[in-house]
């Protein structure tokens, strides 16, 4: 049983890293776009257009397609609301690369609210 | 403080990310839930699994709804930082076990709850340091 559980959260925590790849290989494409799109349809469009030429963007894509094979694996051991609030850790992985690869700023109080979604993943997987 | 105008615009394109979030995890839920549990961890049985999978309506139902959420997510990080919206967009961390018990028949003990509860709290402050962070900026 225990077993069981280190290799669902050895499994979530894969899917964490991969969605948080797929997240910077996102972030990076736009930002390479420099393009303020005003909310009306022929905009987004041609913003979409624009960002699937990108091959950041693919491969953002390829790896958001491994991170799903691995969640549905996932999903047919685990409960979903287990396995949803456990795979909250990809925020400690992207407050990581947040700040160490996009080099965003951070405040005392957002590294204080990554503690506490650590504290609660830690309640999760222990009940 | 922040540009208002912009930052409806984008609450609402997050809000209606979070519901469509919910609808994705129900959907894939289903859809694993359909097959019959996966024999070992192996990538053989791994591969026959998903083939079952990808054949779920249910699965490509939550597809969709990626695809939606994704056309949502290329607009608002086109805006803001990743830091900064990936948080705003958890109240899902609520209604995905709201919607476990509900339609999935999931038992939540209370510990479990408690948890959630400081995940939740966690993405608020999360979300408030952006707040912040974007006054400073202004």
């Amino acid at each position: 049983m225990r077993e069981g559980l280190l290799i669902i959260l050895f499994m979530i925590a894969l899917t964490s890293l991969c969605d948080t790849v797929n997240q910077l290989f996102l972030k990076s494409a736009i930002d390479s776009l420099n393009f303020s799109p005003k909310f009306n349809f022929i905009n987004i469009f041609k913003f979409i257009f624009q960002l699937v030429s990108k091959p950041r963007l693919w491969l953002s894509f390829l790896f958001s397609v491994i991170s799903l094979c691995i969640w549905l694996l996932v999903l047919s051991k685990a409960d979903l609301n287990f396995a949803f609030s456990a795979d909250s850790m990809h925020y400690i992985f992207i407050a990581l690369a947040s700040r160490f690869i996009l080099k965003e700023r951070f405040s005392a109080l957002r590294w204080l609210g990554t503690g506490l979604i650590v504290t609660g993943i830690v309640f999760v997987s222990l009940s | 403080m922040f540009k208002k105008k912009v930052t409806l615009k984008i609450l609402l394109l997050l809000i209606a990310s979070d519901i469509l979030e919910t609808a994705i995890h129900f959907f894939f839920k289903k859809g694993a839930m359909a097959q019959t549990e996966l024999a070992a961890v192996d990538l053989p049985s791994a591969v026959v699994f998903l083939g079952a999978v990808f054949s779920s309506p249910f699965l490509w139902a939550g597809l969709l709804s990626v695809a939606v959420v994704f056309i949502i997510w290329s607009t608002v990080l086109s805006k803001i930082d990743l830091s900064v919206a990936v948080p705003i967009a958890s109240f899902s961390y609520i209604l995905v076990p709201t919607v476990s018990v509900i339609f999935l028949h999931e038992h939540i003990s209370v510990l479990r709850w408690a948890g959630i509860l400081f995940i939740l709290t966690g993405v608020i402050l999360v979300s408030l340091s952006s707040k912040e962070r974007i006054a400073e900026t202004k």
